[in-house]
């Protein structure tokens, strides 16, 4: 059943991919709201397939990268829906779609085996710390698919384009909070489990590295000398570090996360 | 001469308050950062040569990059950055009049706490590891910590039904830790705390016990699962104990479960990584290795725990919640009140 929902969900998306390719030719209100209705069937969707999965492990599907990743792709269609909602921009939405539709591919290429959680894991901080990082995660990657539309925008619309940099900037925040969170809470569990509040691997390094980007972007956005355009590009490379934490590390870099 | 001594002070002190220069070291740190987890950190020396080529192996240990974020330069890299972050609090703390600025002040602030944290870890952390076999004792003066002593009371692990380890657990009693008993059960991620010692579960083995019965008289011995005890230096002669603990004759040497259900040992005379002899004993039977005789008296498990004391981490913990104090005041604004940036 679990599979057979992934499918129904990545065919959800590639039709919404290519309604949004056909919105950005013909942007019209029934191909907009249809647009509305598959994101909603694809988040119905999604609350089956891991309701599944929940009842399956007998736990939160919090455990490894397969389960990260599927909660990781939920909570940007989450706020990908919030923002649709007062957005009316065909651009954010292929942006979006096209991001879980990738998303959605790599996960299918990780074990979905339901392992028992590990002595390490058995922990309440796991539950705080991949709850925050998802938020985290899911925050930096709408702030990237708005980076694109911004990026794609003429210069000349002034006032869209400060609309969406508003936005852009909220969501940075509110991401660059909870990953303040998720170092945070990842170092008072490294200390609870293996007596370091800070090993120097490589996941927790990049976490750092995510942190110092986006620490970069609010600095460069608040004393004003680096606006628009600049300060996007930041938003932009802060998100490919974090998918190079969340997969490149995970794949070439192993250490103590070897588990996620 | 002195006024252009003043001057240059004067020229650092501004450079250092400047949140630009801040900056700049924080990202420097990151690529540094970055640097490091590509390059595997703490190994021999003949690794690198040997992975990297000679020029590029040299060049490796020259600039401690085996060892970078313990490196010199990597920690007055941080100090400085911690410096500068210091002055630019400093220098703000008369402007920090509204609560959007006292929440950045108190931001970063917190990154120094932190830091200052770390670098007292550093000095004065103390941390070791040992392995404690179900009813010993230590006492921890012997390891550097205040006199008293630590006993493993029982050593066990919990099993998921297919065998994977759910938990390990370790009964310990600390008696006398600066005039306090304990007993607690200790398991990963729950570690036993006394003050700011704390002792957590860290490993697992079995230890093996053996009669050496080769000579008129009967030695006992203790053996690790898998080590190797040198027989005869002249020789360069090893016993070697490999601890099987669920055997079947038609799995080989490999354990059906890692329950103890049919314990067997093997025990093998090793010579210049070559096996000579070999023997598979059940408890209680002996093992007649060319001029070697060996009884195998009983195993029992063995916890590996980590002895740490380390006081820079409360002013760690201390500087996190300034840093979410600060972080959630400077910017709960945004999403609670409209209009504002």
């Amino acid at each position: 059943m679990e599979k057979h929902l992934l499918t129904l969900i990545f065919l959800l998306l590639l039709v919404d991919v290519i309604n949004n390719l056909v919105r950005l030719w013909k942007n019209t209100k029934l191909l907009r709201n249809f647009g509305s209705l598959l994101g909603w069937l694809t988040f119905i969707s999604f609350l089956g397939l891991m309701s599944f999965r929940i009842i399956a492990a007998h736990r939160a599907p919090f455990a490894n990268m397969y389960e990260f990743t599927l909660l990781f792709t939920g909570f940007i269609l989450i706020i990908s829906i919030i923002l649709r909602r007062t957005l009316l921009s065909p651009l954010f939405d292929l942006a979006v779609t096209l991001l879980l539709l990738v998303l959605l591919a790599v996960t299918s290429t990780i074990s979905a085996d339901l392992q028992p959680l590990m002595p390490a894991l058995q922990s309440n901080w796991l539950h705080i710390h991949v709850a925050t990082a998802i938020i985290a995660y899911g925050a930096f990657a709408a702030a990237f698919c708005l980076g694109i539309v911004y990026l794609a925008k003429s210069p000349d619309s002034t006032h869209e384009l400060q609309q969406i940099d508003q936005r852009i900037y909220r969501l940075v925040v509110l991401g660059f909070t909870f990953l303040t969170f998720v170092i945070i809470t990842g170092a008072i569990w490294a200390e609870q489990a293996w007596g370091n509040w800070w090993s120097w691997d490589p996941k927790e390094t990049w976490s750092l590295i995510t942190w110092i980007v986006y620490a970069v972007y609010l600095h460069a956005r608040s004393s004003r000398q680096w606006k628009g355009r600049k300060t996007i590009w930041i938003v932009v490379i802060g998100f490919l570090v974090v998918l190079f934490t969340l997969f490149g590390v995970s794949i070439l870099l192993p250490g103590l996360h070897s588990y996620a | 001469m002195k006024k252009l001594d003043r001057q240059r002070r004067v020229d650092l002190v501004s450079l250092l308050s400047n949140m630009k220069t801040a900056i700049d070291l924080l990202i420097i740190v990151g690529v540094i950062s970055a640097l490091g987890t590509f390059i595997p950190q703490g190994q021999t020396p003949d690794f690198y040569l040997s992975q990297y080529g000679t020029w590029i192996g040299k060049g490796i240990l020259l600039g401690s990059l085996n060892s970078l974020y313990q490196s010199w330069w990597y920690q007055i890299l941080i100090g400085l950055l911690c410096l500068s972050l210091s002055v630019c609090c400093y220098r703000r703390l008369r402007h920090a009049r509204s609560i959007k600025k006292a929440a950045s002040l108190s931001f970063h602030l917190a990154i120094v706490i932190i830091l200052a944290g770390a670098a007292w870890s550093l000095g004065y952390a103390r941390s070791v590891a040992v392995e404690i076999n179900a009813g010993d004792k230590i006492n921890l003066a012997n390891y550097g910590f205040s006199p008293s002593e630590l006993g493993l009371k029982q050593f066990t692990i919990d099993y998921y039904p297919d065998y994977q380890p759910r938990q390990y657990r370790s009964q310990l009693q600390l008696q006398g830790y600066q005039g306090h008993d304990y007993t607690r059960e200790i398991s990963v991620n729950h570690p036993l705390q006394a003050g700011i010692l704390k002792i957590y579960q860290r490993s697992w083995g079995w230890t093996l016990k053996l009669s050496d019965q080769s000579g008129e008289k009967v030695t006992p011995l203790r053996i690790k699962d898998h080590d190797a005890i040198l027989l005869d230096k002249a020789q360069g002669l090893y016993l070697q104990a490999i601890f099987i603990p669920d055997y079947d004759p038609l799995a080989g040497i490999e354990s059906k479960t890692p329950l103890p259900n049919n314990p067997r040992l093997i025990l093998a005379l090793v010579k210049d990584d070559q096996v000579q002899n070999m023997a598979i004993v059940p408890v209680g039977n002996k093992a007649q290795l060319a001029r070697y005789c060996f009884r195998f008296d009983g195993y029992s498990y063995y916890s590996g725990l980590e002895i740490k004391s380390d006081p820079g981490v409360y002013l760690v913990y201390t500087g996190f919640v300034f840093l979410l104090i600060g972080l959630i005041a400077r910017y709960w604004q945004l999403f609670f009140i409209r209009k504002v940036d």
